[in-house]
């Protein structure tokens, strides 16, 4: 049963590809898939955090760490399979896409979602490699959308750049099997916690060399400075829901596959090395976007520099460890949803004003009032302004840091509050002063409002009270990684 | 493995690598790719032939019909389709490329990679070789501006790894291996299906046209 959680979304794509010819018929689709991969979801992780890892298959296992990934992957995946709806009804209307634009969207969205899913949940580190590729495989075309010059250019990056850094994390990845290596020909079955378990007998040096090329592999499609390049790009040419899911989960999915090789690396060469390495990524994350945020011209290219941002941030907490990385974790979930409905805010701003530039865009607030708040709401949650959820994990990641690396953890405070002006300023300027004249005010639609609200709603909830079975997953996670 | 055999052909594969960085029509970047998977291929029924493994011919049979046969046919396609006889240039002349690759070379049977290559020890040279490929492979990608070249360095990439896994005897589960060869020719056909649009968009192949859209 627990199977089709992994699998459903992969049967919707093929469901939505061969048999249907409604576009209502894929909405359904997509949108029931999704609930019930979010129901079930919910269902693992409580076993989970009951029970312990739960394995579905000798390929499949969830542990902690991979039940809190797979609930925010089914969690976003749902608001933002609901928000697409209306959102292609909006641009088939106004002409920009057609009806096989629409099925090619649901049939990769929903393979997407499946990949990220398989991902999220395999137990073997070479089918987590083939998963994370094929996430890769099934948004090329979504970046590409559009078919404009700028989004090709785009989609064309995200495949060559991603490419090359995921072939580095497979030699990576080869690399760990050296600690079970019984001859050629002689493969067997390889599980994280059999590498995990044989940690001992890899090579130190190799450990270093496969722990280099995991994180530039897996690094990449975390967007870590400086192998970001592809992300801005990707983020601001893709629809803006597969932005919401590229942003806002598969960032953490690529994010988790290095942890798990983290907890290898540190088990054969002590804590110290890939901490080193994590903090030094993370801090240049922080420092690049912070600064490219201060001059940025597109609100969607801006909230893609937020998530390298952020994606710096939890490095900086995993390489502090301990409390850094419990804050960390928690980090991941609320980054998730609140960079989601962020951009599903933006996607409502772009349906009125046709443009993702900064200066086309003035008078949100007065023009889109609900958009225009569920915006600024966002913004000051993604900046950790209190009392949303990462203001505490960014006061935990830096005061834990602030013991080992003074320097470098005020360093990142000062950033952190460049970036916030920026922002600060990017964002004033779209919500406040005069609508342009040939912007009416007209009523805005309820169900396009729906997914960014409940998202931020959630993530609102969330930072003050944590569930019972979400916390133990935490605290799981946070021994293990 | 047998040494000489692979030593053999591991050069042959290695050649074609260099080769990649200096020939100047598309065609015989394409030609280059599938002889340099037929080196894989051979190496694979090699492997066979050593242990015994049935699997190993399968694979082999596998990596033919996609390395072989379907990637150099899909790009042979694309190439008649619009005319596309020379290839675009590289960003450094070629004389500087020789002397990078050399230095490339070098570097991967240097000291510094000396724990990587002793994995077997055995088998030391050969993986020094199979990591030099790596590494050119990557400059490969990044040195040339023409969109095809760059597939073809992301392939050769992956056959410089597989060529390494090889000698290393990182072999993976049969089932896996087909699982990460259907994954390479999902992106074959995606990436040729690009380069196609891309040619189309810009009228080039030549991808540093695109650097003017970039924000």
């Amino acid at each position: 049963m627990e199977l089709t959680l992994i699998f459903l979304p992969i049967l919707a794509a093929f469901f939505v590809s061969l048999l249907v010819k409604r576009r209502s018929a894929m909405e359904y689709a997509t949108v029931a898939a999704s609930l019930v991969v979010f129901v079930e979801s919910v269902s693992v992780a409580i076993r989970v955090s009951a029970n312990g890892p739960l394995t579905l298959a000798p390929i499949f296992s969830i542990d902690a760490l991979g039940a809190i990934l797979m609930s925010t992957i089914a969690l976003v995946g749902l608001f933002v399979s609901f928000y697409s709806v209306f959102y292609l009804r909006r641009e088939m209307d106004k002409g920009i896409i057609g009806f096989s634009r629409v099925r090619q969207y649901y049939m990769l969205m929903n393979l997407f979602l499946g990949a990220m899913l398989l991902a999220a949940t395999s137990s073997n580190p070479i089918l987590t490699w083939i998963s994370i590729e094929a996430t890769t495989l099934s948004t090329a075309f979504l970046i590409s959308f559009y078919n404009k010059p700028e989004a090709m250019e785009a989609a064309w990056k995200y495949l060559i750049v991603n490419s090359v850094g995921l072939l580095l994390g497979f030699f990576g990845t080869l690399l760990y099997f050296t600690s079970l290596k019984t001859g050629a020909g002689a493969a067997v079955f390889t599980t994280w916690d059999s590498l995990l378990s044989n940690a001992t007998h890899l090579d130190p040096v190799v450990a270093k060399a496969a722990f280099v090329f995991v994180l530039i592999g897996y690094g990449t499609k975390v967007g870590l400075v400086p192998m970001h390049t592809w992300l801005p790009d990707a983020h601001s040419k893709a629809p803006v829901p597969i932005s919401a899911l590229l942003s806002g989960v598969l960032l953490n999915v690529a994010f988790i596959a290095l942890l798990r090789f983290k907890a290898i690396t540190d088990i054969a060469v002590g804590l110290d090395y890939s901490q080193k390495l994590l903090i030094v990524f993370g801090f240049l994350s922080i420092c690049v976007a912070a600064f490219i945020m201060l001059v940025q011209k597109n609100y969607k290219r801006l909230l893609a520099y937020s998530s390298i941002e952020n994606m710096g941030i939890m490095a900086f907490g995993f390489g502090i460890g301990g409390l850094g990385a419990f804050a960390a974790i928690l980090h991941m979930v609320y980054h998730s949803l609140i960079k989601s409905a962020l951009f599903l805010s933006a996607g409502n701003i772009f349906l009125k004003y046709s443009s993702t530039k900064i200066k086309n865009v003035k008078g949100v607030l007065s023009v889109l009032p609900i958009t225009g708040a569920l915006f600024i709401t966002g913004f000051l949650a993604i900046t950790g302004t209190p009392p949303f959820g990462i203001f505490l994990t960014k006061i935990l990641i830096m005061s834990a840091g602030i013991k080992e690396h003074l320097f470098l953890s005020i360093a990142a405070v000062f950033l952190m509050a460049v970036l916030f002006v920026g922002f600060l300023k990017q964002v004033g300027a779209m919500m406040f002063g005069e609508r342009p004249q040939e912007m009416d005010k007209s009523k805005e639609s309820a169900w396009l409002i729906v997914s960014p609200l409940a998202l931020i709603a959630i993530a609102l909830c969330l930072s003050f009270y944590v569930p019972h079975f979400m916390s133990v997953l935490l605290t799981s996670a946070v021994s293990r990684y | 493995m047998l040494t000489t055999f692979s030593q053999i052909f591991l050069a042959l594969f290695f050649f074609t690598i260099v080769l990649l960085h200096l020939v100047r029509k598309n065609s015989s970047i394409a030609a280059l790719y599938g002889i340099q998977s037929l080196v894989i291929v051979i190496l694979l029924v090699g492997t066979y032939f050593e242990t015994g493994d049935g699997w190993s011919l399968l694979i082999a049979l596998l990596t033919l019909v996609v390395k072989v046969i379907l990637a150099p046919a899909f790009i042979f396609r694309l190439l008649k389709k619009h005319d596309l006889k020379f290839l675009v240039s590289s960003y450094v002349n070629v004389p500087l490329t020789l002397v990078i690759v050399t230095m490339l070379t070098a570097v991967a049977h240097s000291n510094l990679f000396a724990p990587l290559v002793q994995i077997i020890p055995a088998n030391q040279q050969l993986l020094s070789l199979a990591l030099s490929a790596l590494f050119i492979s990557l400059f490969l990608i990044a040195n040339r501006k023409g969109a095809l070249s760059q597939i073809v360095g992301i392939l050769s990439l992956e056959n410089s790894i597989v060529a390494f896994a090889l000698f290393a005897g990182l072999e993976q589960l049969p089932i896996l291996q087909v699982g990460i060869l259907f994954d390479i020719s999902i992106w074959i056909a995606i990436a040729t299906v690009f380069m196609s649009m891309l040619y189309r968009h810009f009228g080039s192949l030549d991808v540093s046209e695109m650097k003017n859209l970039t924000e």
